[in-house]
């Protein structure tokens, strides 16, 4: 693992790509040269903008291209944090402390099923674009409530070659019902996790029964990013609390006490 | 550059400003960020005789102008402590010095931890926490003065390193709480730590922080610091860590100028690791500018209308 850089980076773009949910693209070319899938990084305003959120906040790196130094990431208005990011414009600096934490494992020759509800599908529009270039089989499967909430499924293509499956709760867009529905596991594919608790709850439930490994990528609020401040627990499977930063955010899935 | 050295608990200082227990781990995590041994040094996590499993989450929300934490002083214990934590700050470190933040449910804890400290190599001295206000009996030492009296007193006996008292700000007058201090044999105090806070989720109706109540720090908690430290100032002789809030080279020298000769910085630190070196800089630049040394700054604040 990299050690983590501290850069301010311009920022290039920023699209609206769902309702209160914006494409984020800033220039950190040693956090795109650096970054695997499943790290995070912690983005925030320093500490001479007046009026801006104080602590920064952690997002999964959701895309890199190392030959422009382009660093992308999903984000979903949440609170206050989250609401002034929305607000960027082309040039405005970032802080970024990254790249952070664990990434997913993934084995060799296994096909892969990555499943992603919400902002959760971040770190998995990276995941596929960066198994674009070898034989890896990644299938996507993305979950919201809404169509409106809906990440622009042409530039999930865009970005990683791949065609999502996209599970809306009220069917008002691509096929009704939860992601879980869609998972098939009868060629024994890894299973990747990242979204709302209950999803991860009930993610776990499936692999579970079926026998299925299963990483997760958590969320917990964050101080640091790195370990100092033993914020971002969760529960571990022998009782402890692990950090999510520096132990996780991927867990494997018996790593971790169950419901979470 | 100015002349920023001091003569502080019995050594030399390069810098005046140290990474703040709690917010710096054992020193390793940021090691790759900031270059420890151009400041002062740096406070390490509590640590307890037993390890603590510390709190449920969440720990840590923003709150205007800063953050509340609850973590619980989840730490190794003594034993990991003195075999994967100090070695590395024993190697790495030459210029930055150490001290360790102990803590304990009760006296003998305390002095079992530096018993079992003080013949280690690789720190210069210790921080009580007798403040700590995300525990149960977090400012159970820190609050009553006759306990505290009797655990100063008490490590006193123990080590003839230096022993700096972390104070709580949540009482009447710390002035008490510093002379009680210097009265058992500290050889200095850290002003201040967190201030009791709560959050709550209206959505959910609950309170945000898994420990329902928690501790404030960060730039809000500056004023209140700078008071604390004044009024601690007034109290007592023994040198002063002013700690709260610190973010820039001015907030420092508003410690500096309340009569701390060292500072603190926390959280901060979370925001940007740079802002140690940022503080000393401006610190540097502030001494520079106005040709007078950190020493001649200390406890040199001015009151209107006050005989000097």
């Amino acid at each position: 693992m990299h050690a983590p850089i501290r850069c301010w980076a311009e920022v290039r773009s920023l699209r609206e790509a769902a309702q209160e949910t914006w494409w984020l693209e800033v220039h950190a070319p040693a956090i795109a040269a650096s970054a695997v899938p499943g790290q995070f990084l912690m983005a925030g305003f320093g500490l001479t903008q007046v009026g801006a959120p104080f602590l920064p906040r952690p997002f999964s790196v959701g895309w890199t291209d190392r030959a422009t130094g382009t660093v992308g990431l999903l984000i979903r208005e949440f609170g206050a944090g989250t609401r002034r990011l929305a607000r960027l414009r082309d040039g405005d600096q970032l802080l970024l402390l990254g790249p952070l934490g664990r990434g997913f494992h993934i084995p060799a020759g296994r096909p892969t099923v990555c499943v992603g509800g919400g902002v959760g599908l971040a770190p998995f529009l990276f995941l596929a674009s960066e198994a674009r270039d070898s034989a890896a089989e990644v299938r996507l499967l993305y979950g919201e409530r809404t169509a409106d909430r809906v990440f622009d499924p042409v530039l999930i293509a865009e970005l990683t070659g791949v065609e999502p499956i996209v599970y809306t709760e009220d069917g008002s867009i691509g096929r009704h019902g939860l992601v879980l529905d869609g998972i098939d596991v009868s060629d024994d594919p890894v299973l990747l996790g990242c979204g709302p608790t209950p999803m991860l709850n009930a993610l776990e439930k499936f692999a579970r029964e079926r026998g299925s490994d299963l990483q997760v990528s958590v969320e917990e609020h964050m101080g640091c990013g790195i370990g100092t401040c033993q914020g971002c627990v969760v529960r571990g499977v022998d009782d402890s609390w692990l950090k999510s930063c520096t132990e996780g955010p991927v867990f494997g899935a018996g790593e971790l006490a169950w419901p979470i | 550059m100015a002349d920023l050295t001091q003569t502080v608990l019995g050594v030399d200082w390069q810098s005046p400003v140290l990474l703040a227990s709690g917010t710096c781990g054992y020193g390793e995590e940021y090691a790759e960020l900031i270059p420890l041994d151009r400041i002062g040094g740096l406070v390490t996590k509590a640590v307890s005789l037993e390890p603590r499993m510390g709190n449920p989450p969440h720990r840590v929300a923003e709150t205007p102008g800063g953050m509340i934490n609850a973590i619980g002083l989840q730490n190794v214990g003594l034993s990991a402590f003195i075999r994967d934590k100090l070695p590395w700050l024993r190697e790495n470190l030459s210029r930055a010095r150490v001290l360790i933040n102990v803590v304990g449910h009760t006296e003998k804890d305390f002095v079992e931890v530096v018993s079992g400290l003080d013949d280690q190599s690789g720190f210069l001295g210790y921080e009580i926490n007798v403040s700590c206000p995300n525990v149960k009996d977090g400012t159970l030492f820190g609050a009553d003065p006759e306990t505290l009296a009797k655990l100063v007193a008490a490590l006193r006996h123990e080590t003839e390193r230096p022993l700096v008292v972390k104070l709580t700000p949540n009482v009447p007058d710390i002035g008490l709480y510093a002379r009680i201090c210097e009265e058992n044999g500290a050889d200095g105090l850290s002003a201040i730590n967190t201030f009791p806070g709560m959050l709550i989720d209206i959505d959910r109706r609950r309170p945000v922080i898994g420990n329902v109540s928690g501790g404030v720090s960060g730039p809000a908690i500056l004023p209140m610091g700078v008071y604390l430290t004044w009024r601690a100032r007034q109290a007592t002789s023994l040198p002063i860590i002013g700690i709260g809030g610190i973010r820039s080279g001015s907030d420092a020298l508003q410690y500096v100028l309340a009569g701390a000769t060292l500072i603190q910085v926390g959280t901060a630190l979370f925001v940007d690791p740079q802002v140690a070196i940022q503080v000393h800089q401006e610190i540097d630049d502030y001494c520079e500018r106005n040709r007078v040394t950190l020493r001649q700054l200390v406890g040199a604040l001015e009151i209107p209308g006050d005989p000097a």
